[in-house]
């Protein structure tokens, strides 16, 4: 595939809205999963959560409008406005017609969702909003970034899990690629720390449960683990061609070059064991990127933090990468700020993008017991220092869909 | 209180606008902004203010503010 250059960033996260202060915490392996204290979760076995602070002071959404949206949908908002700016692009100037947008999420906007539902008990069917149709589903963040831009050309949502907002840059790029828009806002978006959003994610058995010591509590690769932290969040990245972003002096963070995708089609929830499809969804990245393994300088895990699941990753990595796999660094730095679910990726890839800026490696946070069958490089002492010319990041989502992107600095 | 300022009290607590923004013979979806929900959610309020029997999609934003006026008269609403 052609370069598809990456030329704004726009982070709403636990660890930053800012990137400079997102890329401080992360260096620093500074922790933002904390007891949740938005509603009672007292009952809940996972309690913890990587939760977003200070969206009001970024965000311009009016309050006429906030009454109408969920919070996914403003943090994809304020996350498209910081990139939108990032990227130097003037919205007056450019043809909207060819504009689009891909967003991906894994569960939609409970917390507007739930509250309406619990009026419809409580009061009866008048007594839910009329924006309720138009809040909750997964497609609304989409719509409201559309509206919001008057954004016109094609423009999609993908739901696949926990690997959604890769998926939605991934065929972001391919749609640049194929010259079907000059430019796309692509990214995802994620607010599960609802009380019906929370109970859906406890159910499905993928979260800590070390509610006692919820900075340590989400640690990928270690031997003692035992699920991830949720955490809510949004990214949203510029994507154009790699000549209209040279053609207007763009500032290029990275190029995308290749992706792949596969499916396990083993379990409702766990992935298949062996990680082979995972290892042919790299593959068939690196194929499209025209590169050999060797040339890979640093992997971005999933870091599910469960025992299937970074066994599977590592078997799948090992087998995606051959003998190369060992040589380099492995590290899942949302162990930081918890794990986004259908925003996770285009937070690896945003991670993956500074850690390239500053020739830094992200690290893994709380692994100090080592799995012998995880047996990879996973940065687990701290931030380390390495020149990264190019990074394949992996995004997994439940019942074993694989997502492998690769990106090249600029 | 009037029909009109009840009428307004409705459009200001569902929008968060002033009064001085209605401007009664302009299109509502032009000079408000109206959307086609917050166009029901008025309608919503409007029922509970006038205790009216209506359905949401009855009132239309591209009426003008004194085009509705004179349809929740026509539907029974009393001063």
């Amino acid at each position: 595939m052609k370069k598809i250059s990456i030329t704004g960033l726009g982070i709403v996260s636990p660890s930053g809205i800012d990137k400079r202060k997102f890329w401080a915490n992360i260096k620093a392996g500074r922790s933002a999963v904390k007891k949740i204290e938005r509603f009672d979760a007292s009952k809940y076995q996972s309690r913890i959560a990587g939760q977003v602070h200070e969206l009001d002071a970024y965000s311009n959404v009016s309050s006429r409008l906030l009454k109408k949206i969920d919070l996914f949908s403003h943090m994809a908002l304020v996350a498209s406005e910081i990139s939108i700016k990032d990227a130097g692009i003037d919205m007056a100037k450019e043809n909207l017609k060819r504009a689009g947008i891909f967003a991906g999420n894994a569960i939609g906007g409970w917390l507007y969702a739930e509250t309406e539902l619990r009026d419809m008990y409580l009061e009866g069917r008048e007594g839910v909003s009329p924006f309720m149709a138009s809040a909750w589903f997964p497609a609304a963040p989409q719509g409201q970034i559309s509206i919001h831009y008057q954004i016109k050309g094609y423009s999609k949502t993908i739901v696949s899990d926990r690997a959604s907002s890769l998926m939605a840059i991934a065929y972001g790029a391919k749609n640049l690629n194929d010259g079907k828009n000059d430019f796309i806002l692509a990214g995802g978006m994620e607010a599960p720390v609802s009380p019906y959003g929370l109970l859906c994610c406890n159910t499905s058995g993928v979260l800590t449960l070390r509610n006692d010591e919820p900075e340590t509590a989400y640690r990928p690769f270690d031997k003692t683990r035992d699920g991830m932290a949720v955490a809510e969040g949004a990214g949203i990245l510029i994507l154009e061609t790699e000549e209209r972003a040279k053609k207007r002096g763009a500032k290029i963070y990275a190029n995308i070059i290749g992706y792949g995708t596969t499916t396990d089609g083993v379990d409702r929830i766990e992935p298949a064991a062996d990680g082979i499809e995972l290892g042919r969804a790299i593959q068939m990245a690196l194929k499209d990127a025209q590169l050999e393994p060797s040339q890979i300088d640093y992997v971005c895990a999933d870091g599910a933090g469960t025992q299937i699941g970074d066994l599977s990753e590592t078997r799948g990595i090992k087998l995606g990468l051959g003998g190369h796999a060992k040589k380099i660094p492995v590290s899942a730095p949302k162990s930081i700020f918890g794990n986004m679910l259908g925003a996770s990726g285009v937070l690896d890839v945003a991670t993956t993008i500074l850690a390239m800026e500053h020739n830094l490696v992200p690290p893994t946070i709380n692994l100090n017991n080592p799995d012998l069958e995880c047996d990879l490089d996973y940065c687990a002492s701290g931030v380390q220092e390495k020149e990264i010319k190019r990074a394949l990041v992996i995004n997994r989502g439940r019942g074993g869909i694989n997502c492998a992107l690769i990106i090249e600095k600029s | 209180m009037s029909l009109e300022e009840k009428v307004k009290a409705v459009f200001k607590d569902v929008l968060e606008i002033g009064a001085e923004e209605i401007k009664p013979d302009e299109k509502m979806d032009i000079c408000l902004g109206l959307d086609s929900t917050e166009m029901v959610e008025i309608t919503v309020g409007l029922k509970k203010a006038f205790n009216l029997d209506i359905l949401n999609n009855e009132f239309k934003k591209t009426l003008t503010f004194n085009e509705l006026i004179e349809k929740i008269k026509s539907r029974g609403a009393v001063e």
